[in-house]
């Protein structure tokens, strides 16, 4: 029962995390409007919800829309701050409060629920297991496998790792470091939209829904080592466990902060983090 | 930003003369000068001798809570408009002056200086949580010389001089619901809860009353205010039998809170939940299916309606004034603020002016006979509020009201 439900939190806040330790690893800036990503699939689910169509529908929906409007973003705004990443981290917030504030005014600032296309609970001996938790741990694991493929074997994932390690030669064989940098930020914001579509179910809709997991992804991202694919995964991984796992045994309260005490020290012994170096 | 509609000028204001436009400029100037996120709804007749009696309203616009400050603020209006046609107070118009606290108390302790130093407002009314109302109070009460009205249901225990309570105390909500909840749910309670002073102060009231009704706590424990996964909570509640569980978990964490626990199979296996801030607002964050059963006790529901005339025409009244998001709930300070600002209206008319000392005199006793589920009356010498409560069930999505206070129940303060 716990090592469930550990995992089923573990697996949100790897899904959570993808997108944000892609856009980190792959393009070396810290996007702080991907918890904003995040909201925006919820919110597209809820849309297509209330207008009367099956809940699915806005699942499959959600990454597309959100993807389109990261890549909108990038081009229009983002793409001027590779040159300055702190820089880039003040825009990319003011992006995510802006986002923010829009949908707060569009909900009302109100919570609101979206039913799970599968719902109730699987009863094993006595015990309940959310059927929906289940279900999101299983695309958690296939939308991580896809991505790796997609980054490792495919060459549009050889053209984003090069444009990464060595924009200049990217740019002298041919390979549109700008297309790249385009595809690569949107990519990372379906996968906010679809972790958010994903969520929205469990957690309600709330105009504060992505930054509750802003700070943990960024947690999980210096703890699990910038630069690789594996590494912001390995490091969402034992940061959702960890956060899931400790209030079993000491009180909440003192878990929320014990989870950031020991991550920093962890940082404080290892800074390259838990997958050091780049590559996938 | 200029609020239009309740004033005559805005109305007619298509045969523009140079008065007319020089009064407009006139309020244009008030709405630069008062800046975004301040409102003003001057009197219509601003002819009288004494001029207007300013009403203040200092509440969250914006901000996590704004769902609840804006309907408060809406009632403000409808209020102070009734009375404006009703031919306003002592002879005197009343004029609304609404100051964003932006669910943010430093911004708040600003925005409320304004109310007090520059508008020189008669009466602040607003706030809606307890450290909002711990911020601004000072600025009101002592440095400002100035009432305050504090309308939410909060966790008791305000006695400042001239602070006035109008939201229900603890032992309104819980000393008539907890025995429903044992007869109708059972012995064993789980007191789950956000680590803030409202659940830390009203379960040591809940714990007394649970435990003098032949009831026991199982299990108390407090949560960060955005935590949002309770597997371990869950887990306890259900490997300790908990008959009910009476939860001050708030929002974002109590959506996901209660559909983990129905998941479980909390409700199938006959478990109660309880929730003492639960309205129709809150109704909308869960599936109904997973709060089947939630009980809450309120001074009002809109389930009340069919039954209290008075109730279902401000009902009608609110919602043809202010269709939309912001509800008339009781849960949100919504009934608070209405009930604030009639006693008020009948003390300042027994007062027979806005001094405050001879305010707060007739406040101290003030009554009304009409209100949101019924009258309520000051309690003397305890500025908090005697009202009627009334135990209401979640079913399928709507409340149900179960039971109802015999009389007007004492708030048990100061």
């Amino acid at each position: 029962m716990a090592i469930f439900e550990i995992a089923s939190f573990g697996a949100i806040v790897v899904l959570v995390v993808l997108g944000l330790g892609i856009i980190a690893s792959m393009m070396g800036i810290f996007n702080f409007a991907q918890g904003e990503f995040v909201l925006l699939g919820a919110y597209v689910t809820y849309i297509v919800h209330t207008a009367g169509l099956p809940v699915w529908l806005g699942m499959v929906a959600a990454p597309f829309v959100v993807g389109a409007l990261g890549f909108v973003l990038e081009r229009l705004i983002v793409r001027r701050f590779y040159a300055a990443p702190i820089v880039a981290m003040l825009g990319t917030y003011a992006l995510g409060l802006i986002i923010r504030e829009i949908v707060r005014g569009l909900i009302g600032g109100l919570y609101l629920s979206v039913p799970e296309p599968v719902g109730g609970s699987v009863a094993i001996g006595g015990m309940h297991f959310s059927t929906w938790r289940l279900v999101i741990i299983v695309i958690t694991a296939l939308v991580m496998a896809g991505s790796y493929l997609l980054l490792a074997r495919t060459a549009f994932g050889l053209r984003i790792r090069a444009s990464l390690e060595n924009p200049a030669l990217a740019r002298a064989s041919g390979i549109s470091t700008n297309a790249i940098y385009g595809a690569t930020f949107a990519f990372g914001a379906a996968l906010a939209g679809l972790a958010g579509a994903l969520i929205v179910p469990v957690f309600t809709l709330f105009a504060d829904l992505g930054i509750r997991f802003l700070i943990q992804g960024f947690v999980a991202v210096m703890v699990g080592g910038i630069g690789s694919f594996a590494g912001p995964v390995a490091g969402a991984g034992l940061i959702g466990t960890l956060s899931a796992a400790l209030p079993w045994v000491i009180s909440p309260v003192i878990a929320d902060v014990a989870v950031f005490v020991l991550a920093i020290i962890f940082i404080k012994f290892r800074p390259q983090g838990l997958v050091a170096g780049k590559g996938v | 930003m200029q609020e239009k509609g309740f004033s005559p000028m805005s109305q007619d204001a298509n045969t523009l003369s140079r008065r007319r436009f020089l009064g407009n400029a006139a309020l244009f100037g008030t709405a630069i000068a008062t800046g975004v996120g301040s409102w003003v709804i001057p009197a219509g007749w601003a002819n009288a001798a004494a001029g207007p009696i300013k009403v203040g309203v200092g509440t969250d616009l914006t901000g996590p809570m704004g769902y609840a400050g804006n309907a408060d603020a809406n009632v403000a209006r409808m209020v102070i408009k009734d009375i404006n046609d009703a031919g306003g107070l002592l002879g005197r118009p009343l004029e609304l002056y609404i100051e964003d606290t932006a669910s943010n108390e430093s911004v708040a302790v600003g925005n409320v200086r304004k109310l007090i130093q520059r508008e020189k407002v008669d009466l602040v009314i607003g706030g809606i949580t307890s450290s909002m109302r711990n911020a601004i109070k000072d600025v009101i009460v002592s440095r400002g010389k100035t009432l305050y009205i504090y309308p939410q249901l909060y966790e008791g225990k305000e006695c400042t001089p001239y602070l006035f309570c109008t939201g229900p105390t603890p032992a309104q909500q819980c000393d008539e619901f907890i025995p429903w909840l044992i007869k109708n749910g059972g012995k064993k309670f789980a007191l789950p809860s956000a680590n803030y002073v409202w659940p830390h102060t009203l379960n040591v009231y809940a714990r007394k009353v649970i435990e003098a009704n032949g009831g026991e706590v199982v299990f108390e424990e407090y949560y960060p205010l955005d935590q949002i996964d309770f597997s371990s909570t869950v887990n306890r509640i259900i490997s300790n039998k908990v008959d009910v569980v009476f939860n001050t978990v708030i929002p974002p964490g109590v959506g996901p809170f209660f559909k983990q626990l129905s998941e479980a199979g909390f409700l199938k296996n006959g478990g109660r939940l309880a929730c003492v801030y639960y309205d129709e607002n809150t109704l909308s964050i869960n599936q109904p299916a997973e709060i089947e059963g939630l009980a809450s006790c309120l001074d009002y529901f809109k389930a009340l309606t069919p039954e209290d005339p008075f109730s279902a025409k401000l009902q009608a009244a609110y919602e043809k004034q202010f269709p939309g998001n912001f509800l008339f709930a009781a849960g949100s300070a919504a009934t608070g603020t209405y009930r604030g600002l009639k006693l008020w209206e009948a003390a300042v008319k027994e007062a027979g002016s806005v001094d405050r000392d001879a305010v707060a005199k007739a406040l101290d006793h003030a009554k009304i006979a009409e209100g949101p589920g019924g009258p309520a009356e000051m309690v003397p010498g305890q500025r908090h509020c005697k009202m009627k409560m009334y135990t209401a069930v979640a079913k399928g999505g709507k409340y149900e009201v179960v039971a109802r206070s015999a009389g007007l129940v004492d708030p048990k303060e100061c």
